[in-house]
């Protein structure tokens, strides 16, 4: 009998062990989420994403349009075409839709960017343009290229000659002639790699992107689902570091307001945050201004203060309260001058909100 | 906008909180750093001024032109004009940032990030002990100039970084929106208050260190509030950016007396389109260095103690480009020499040194008017009286 069940279960023990899928907690999904949405999940997220297997999730937020605005976000931000250089004309502003639709690749959107008239206000005269062509498209250093800055400025003058190895004689042959070149496709993989990873590519790993994304660049949201799984996910997740100030302002919104923010709302947030080197002082007013202004969707305390306690912490810092933590704040709610506001301007105020 | 006089942040609570705080922290904090004073030859400068009259602009239309600056002119009379001092071209953001850390280094004309080296910022705060809010910097040139408060050198950083405000980014029309759309923050009782130090030692962990930069942090607030209502939102014109930084190093300077503040400009560089806009903003820069200078002036402890120095970056072109304006890329004199203005009471007056200097040797003098050795370096020459 012994015998027969042993040979009846040999198969299913010799079996390699199914692996059970990577899904994503509190924490997790809130820092997957910033990184490429820019803010916090939004509740109906938090219900459909927690738990769930992280390579699913990663294809939904990178097929939405959440994830290009935040992508031409991050370029204006990179190309500096912020504040009075901020892009205004439908070619860019529709990006977005653009690329969600699969319309324009990443290429292109480049591309676009840098024949819009901001980009060119931005870097005036051919010295200043054509430099920043070739160190932020391309990531040649113009010091050790001074013959390719000459001939690039030439082009851009209106000479017939050669630039990345190339034949032009505009302004826009200077910016196609650079986003054609392997030094862009290289460049720029590296940047995002760096950006969403968190980490130095490997450079035979570079290469092979390189390679896909010269062929065809619309490889390049595969090759983000890349970056963040497995073994590459698990040391982006096991490192913070700190919120950028747009970030924190679309998070605020989030965490306060429970809604995604208009760029109206978030702008001079950011643009304020932005003129001051420890933004602590400005990103306080900012909490009080949201919640002495009553504007704040706040979840009520009820009668069960540390159950109250435990969902503010999983949804603000995404873990659980220590056992210190919760008791310090049910000790403070029973206090009659206390309210659910002043524990939430301690948790989005606090340090450990400022990293992610 | 709420009236003034329903606003919990008022001029003199900031003085009040400014005055309480600066003495016991700047204590606390030497004694945290384990700071030390070096011995160093008794001067009357105790505070430095120092502009970056960034941007690009060139002694033809400075001191080239006295028309076009006489407050500039009035001031040197009081102080060493060095008309020969050699600048790099390391874009904006590279050679501005060498005024400050005193080394020329190449950096991406759109680099958004910090220097390596120790920025003079750091340098006296870590030698002399200073606190934050000793130690200030105005910029006009957006979030890229934030990046001038301190470096990324592992023995300096933002512990020691200058306390950084961008007059522009903060003091807009867009930000007082939304003081008027979301409303002030109110006063909270001091039950309250209790409840929150309550919360946010749990959440931190507590420490005299959080505890203090809280408290610091606490003042910056209260004065950004308070200057909100000051008019400085209000200005605009061809030098709009450059006059609130002008303004705000000009508030700061009457009312917190720091050690040294530094004030970065830049809208010089729309010469790259516009000649004459770009002459206009020298001039009223030139003013508002004036109202600076005129404010020290006015109070007998800052007249008797404090030092300017006036430097641009470096020049521009000598010949007009194709579109009537000026570029930076040319190699010419015009390009590669600046005058260097400095005034104040340790130092000879009216004097002009022809020699070649370096605008590199700016951050070594600052820490040496402020008693500090600093990384060593050149200083400029012939100045003292």
């Amino acid at each position: 009998m012994l015998v027969a069940l042993a040979l009846a279960l040999a198969p299913v023990m010799q079996a390699p062990p199914t692996q059970s899928p990577r899904v994503l907690d509190a924490g997790e999904l809130r820092r997957v989420c910033l990184d490429l949405l820019g803010r916090p999940p939004l509740a109906d997220e938090r219900a459909r994403w927690i738990g769930q297997p992280a390579e699913a999730t990663l294809v939904a937020i990178t097929e939405s349009r959440g994830f290009w605005a935040q992508w031409l976000e991050e370029q204006l931000w990179y190309f500096l075409l912020v504040d009075q250089f901020a892009p205004r004309g439908d070619s860019v502003l529709r990006l977005p839709d653009a690329l969600e639709a699969g319309e324009v690749d990443v290429r292109d959107a480049v591309h676009r960017l840098a024949l819009a008239p901001n980009f060119d206000q931005r870097n005036p005269g051919a010295d200043t343009f054509v430099t920043v062509v070739m160190e932020q498209l391309c990531g040649l250093s113009v010091d050790k290229q001074r013959r390719e800055l000459e001939f690039g400025k030439k082009m851009y003058d209106g000479a017939q000659t050669r630039f990345l190895g190339g034949e032009g004689r505009t302004q826009s042959d200077v910016v196609k002639l650079a986003v054609q070149s392997e030094s862009f496709a290289r460049h720029y993989l590296t940047r995002e790699h760096e950006r969403l990873a968190h980490a130095k590519a490997d450079p035979r790993a570079l290469a092979q992107w390189t390679k896909r994304f010269q062929k065809d660049p619309r490889e390049y949201p595969l090759l983000v689902r890349e970056w963040l799984s497995g073994e590459s996910l698990e040391r982006r997740l096991a490192t913070r570091r700190p919120i950028s100030n747009r970030v924190w302002a679309r998070s605020l919104h989030v965490d306060l307001l429970e809604a995604e923010p208009t760029r109206e709302q978030t702008e001079p947030m950011r643009q304020a945050l932005d003129s001051l080197a420890d933004p602590a002082p400005l990103r306080s007013v900012m909490a009080r201004l949201l919640l002495d202004g009553g504007k704040a969707k706040i979840e009520p305390l009820g009668s069960d203060r540390a159950a109250w306690a435990r969902a503010q912490w999983l949804r603000v810092l995404g873990r659980e309260p220590r056992a210190d933590e919760l008791t310090a704040v049910v000790d403070a709610l029973a206090q009659p001058a206390c309210r659910v506001e002043t524990v939430l301007y301690a948790l989005v105020t606090s340090e450990e909100a400022a990293s992610y | 906008m709420k009236p003034e006089a329903q606003s919990v942040y008022t001029r003199r609570s900031v003085l009040q909180g400014a005055a309480a705080g600066a003495a016991g922290l700047c204590l606390a904090q030497a004694r945290l750093e384990g700071a030390t004073s070096p011995a160093l030859p008794e001067r009357k400068t105790k505070r430095v001024v120092l502009v970056a009259f960034a941007g690009g602009v060139r002694t033809k239309e400075t001191f080239g032109k006295p028309d076009n600056v006489p407050n500039l002119m009035r001031i040197s009379e009081r102080g060493v004009l060095y008309t020969r001092a050699r600048s790099a071209n390391l874009g904006h953001y590279g050679a501005a940032l060498s005024i400050f850390t005193g080394i020329a280094e190449q950096r991406g004309i759109r680099e958004n990030s910090r220097g390596n080296d120790p920025t003079v910022f750091e340098l006296v705060r870590k030698e002399l002990g200073l606190a934050s809010n000793d130690v200030w910097i105005t910029t006009a040139g957006g979030a890229q100039q934030v990046n001038y408060s301190h470096s990324v050198h592992p023995d300096y950083g933002a512990r020691f970084g200058a306390t950084t405000l961008d007059g522009d980014g903060v003091f807009n029309r867009e930000f007082r929106s939304l003081l008027e759309r979301y409303g002030r923050p109110r006063e909270w009782p001091q039950g309250e208050k209790d409840a929150l130090v309550q919360v946010r030692r749990a959440l931190s962990g507590g420490g005299t260190e959080a505890e203090q930069r809280r408290a610091n942090s606490e003042r910056v607030e209260q004065w950004i509030l308070s200057e909100l209502t000051r008019g400085t939102a209000e200005m605009t014109g061809a030098n709009a950016a450059d006059a609130k930084a002008l303004r705000l190093a000009r508030n700061l300077v009457t009312l917190f007396k720091p050690k040294l503040t530094a004030v970065v400009l830049q809208e010089a560089d729309m010469a790259h389109g516009n000649y004459g806009g770009y002459v206009e903003v020298v001039r009223r820069n030139d003013a508002a260095i004036g109202e600076l200078w005129t404010a020290i002036q006015a109070d007998p402890e800052l007249a008797a103690t404090t030092a300017l120095v006036v430097v641009p970056e470096f020049g521009r072109d000598r010949d007009l480009n194709s579109r009537r304006g000026l570029d930076h890329g040319d190699g010419s004199d015009e390009l590669n020499y600046v005058t260097c203005l400095c005034a104040g009471p340790d130092m000879q007056r009216g004097l002009i040194v022809k020699d070649e200097v370096s605008v590199v040797d700016v951050a070594p003098t600052v820490c040496d008017l402020l008693g500090a050795k600093g990384r060593g370096g050149r200083k400029l020459p012939q100045l003292y009286s």
